[in-house]
């Protein structure tokens, strides 16, 4: 066979949730603001898609900085959701998000459960977005966050009535890894009516200035993302994957410190059906572009036809 | 004529290691020339500005020349570019187009800046930039008075280079504090009759205050300090003057506080933890003033700044 016909051959699209996007990979949620900073950098069209930033009904300054500190291989952020909030994401955000050719999900947060829903209420009709990301998950606020995303039972409820504000949009739950069982919370997501599930959020972790004895972060603790984070990425997507998600036929949107294409490939053996990336892109503003042609290539050199063929492949 | 603040398009571009050298204790500079589209990107940078570098790859030196204090720290792996401000940016008309080198002055104190000695002549590094809004110039501006402290110094060259360039008619003064005579990061020489001489002002033709905290080198004392003294005894008029400053956050506060009480113009260029700087990952806050505790208002330091005007900031005075 010559090899533009083989090229041709790999089929990268991919069904996620019910949404036909042209590949497995998104770009990760407080990673690429609304788009609009990233447009110098990257064809959008050349992502599957992307999740927002936070959105809250209210706008949230976050948290006062230092906000992020760098560690080996890996960074703590503790931006605390800074955000717009609706109204003024609604008005100056959606119009740039409708022009992109590329699934968007809304990444929506919250200190209640009416919260959630109201921004979701707001959102759920308008054509510029696919679906939703529930973010129970951050563990830099003092209310919502992670308090939702650590007990099954709270993450059942919300995720049943962020739901039912979703029309026919897609509802994706993003879990946290500061948990003793994540098969547990990712059950409970599904129970709750998840049509699929994002992991992992980030770590919460301490980086201490010995000269000063004091937190370097002003909120004292942040959350671990990066390549530090990626081997216990993988196990906990293998995890949610062959526990919960295989069973349930909901796909995994798998993340934690993907760097490369390689690094995206074993997420999807691990079990995930897209991948996607975060921390890389504050260093490489175009690293979703490469990570694409990689993954491409790898299915090339290892005669996979379709990309989706991947998923769970482990041995 | 120039009108400040921003540029060309920021972009992702590589830098050739033209010359990277030490210029006193913890002290370095390092000059690059820009690639084709960089060249394009970087010429019309203006002062305040800053570009992102990724030194992940660069080697660590051997073990031998890191200094005790920074052994540690050098054992770090680097994950994240490092912001630079400039200290100068000049272009060249070439026959096969223009040509932009940047010159940057950094410190070494820490696992990156620990590597960056180690680039050397022709070596490649990855630049994103140039990013964020630089030092502004209103229209009656008559006086600069310049105002660094420590490693506040290269916006602050780069800047008082620009306006000998491009406003020849502006009165520039420079006011540049350390903290002892080791941290002062310009080339000085000892002058017969004058003390510690600053060349890189002196070369502009630009008068240079110097001052140390420890008295050290120049006058003792805090720079700004010496500011307050000139600025009662030369009474500059309010509305034709400016004061640029870039150094510790107390020293900026000091500055603003000055120019409030002298109802002159003030800009600060502001300094914070930052990782992608254009504005995606929202970690280079900068507090916006009046202080309401309900609900504190940020700015981004990488995207809104990081020149700010010193009456819109809510100095932290140093705090972390």
């Amino acid at each position: 066979m010559n090899k533009e016909i083989k090229d041709s051959t790999v089929q990268m699209e991919i069904n996620f949730a019910g949404i036909q996007i042209a590949n497995p990979v998104f770009l990760a949620s407080g990673t690429c603001g609304y788009a609009d900073e990233l447009s110098n950098f990257l064809d959008m069209s050349d992502l599957g898609g992307l999740v927002t930033k936070s959105i809250t009904l209210k706008p949230r300054a976050g948290n006062p900085p230092p906000r992020i500190v760098e560690t080996d291989s890996g960074m703590l952020n503790a931006i605390g959701l800074a955000n717009l909030g609706l109204d003024a994401f609604i008005r100056e955000k959606i119009p740039i998000l409708e022009q992109l050719k590329t699934a968007v999900f809304v990444n929506v947060a919250g200190q209640t459960i009416d919260e959630y829903r109201a921004v979701i209420d707001q959102l759920a009709a308008l054509k510029a977005i696919d679906g939703f990301e529930l973010n129970i998950s951050c563990p830099n606020v003092k209310q919502g966050g992670i308090t939702f995303g650590t007990d099954p039972q709270l993450v059942e409820k919300i995720t049943y009535a962020a739901k039912k504000s979703c029309g026919s949009k897609p509802l994706m739950v993003k879990l946290t890894p500061t948990v003793t069982d994540i098969s547990a919370t990712a059950q409970a997501a599904v129970q709750g009516g998840a049509d699929a599930l994002s992991l992992v959020n980030t770590f919460t972790a301490m980086v201490i200035d010995i000269e000063t004895r004091k937190p370097v972060l002003a909120n004292r603790t942040g959350g671990l993302s990066g390549p530090a984070i990626k081997p216990v990425a993988v196990y906990l997507v293998h995890k949610v994957y062959t526990d919960v998600a295989r069973k349930a036929g909901i796909p995994i949107l798998g993340m934690g410190g993907i760097r490369t294409a390689s690094d995206a490939i074993e997420f999807l053996l691990a079990g995930a059906s897209a991948v996607a990336i975060g921390t890389v892109n504050f260093i490489q503003p175009n690293a979703a572009e490469s990570i694409v042609k990689g993954m491409h290539a790898y299915c090339q050199n290892h005669d996979i036809f379709r990309i989706s063929e991947l998923t769970g492949g482990l041995q | 004529m120039k009108t400040g603040k921003q540029s060309g398009t920021r972009g992702l571009y590589a830098g050739t290691v033209l010359s990277n050298n030490q210029i006193r204790s913890c002290f370095w500079k390092i000059i690059l020339a820009m690639d084709s589209p960089g060249s394009q990107a970087f010429a019309t940078t203006n002062p305040g500005q800053f570009a992102e570098f990724d030194l992940s790859t660069v080697s660590i030196p051997p073990s031998d020349t890191i200094p005790e204090h920074l052994r540690d720290a050098s054992a770090r792996q680097i994950l994240l570019r490092r912001p630079f401000s400039f200290s100068d940016v000049s272009i060249s008309y070439l026959s096969e187009g223009v040509c932009t080198k940047i010159e940057v002055i950094y410190c070494v104190l820490g696992p990156a800046t620990v590597r960056m000695t180690t680039l050397k002549k022709n070596d490649q590094v990855s630049i994103l930039g140039p990013l964020g809004n630089g030092f502004w110039y209103p229209k009656d501006l008559k006086n600069a008075l310049l105002v660094s402290g420590g490693i506040g110094a290269p916006p602050i060259l780069h800047l008082a280079g620009f306006l000998k360039q491009h406003y020849p008619d502006i009165c520039v003064t420079a006011f540049a504090g350390a903290k002892n005579v080791d941290k002062i990061p310009f080339h000085v020489r000892i002058g017969n009759k004058t003390g510690i001489v600053i060349e890189d002002f002196e070369r502009l033709a630009i008068p240079a205050f110097l001052s140390t905290d420890d008295g050290s080198g120049g006058r003792k004392g805090f720079v700004t300090e010496s500011l307050r003294q000139w600025i009662r005894a030369n009474r500059p008029l309010s509305g034709q003057t400016v004061l640029y400053a870039c150094g510790p956050e107390a020293m900026l506060a000091e500055c603003a506080k000055i120019a409030e009480e002298e109802g002159i113009l003030c800009q600060v260029s502001m300094e914070r933890m930052m990782a992608c700087g254009i504005g995606l990952c929202q970690s280079c806050a900068v507090q916006i003033a009046p202080i309401e505790a309900e609900q504190p208002r940020y700015k981004l330091c990488c995207k809104e700044g990081p020149v700010f005007d010193s009456r819109t900031v809510a100095f932290t005075n140093g705090r972390r």
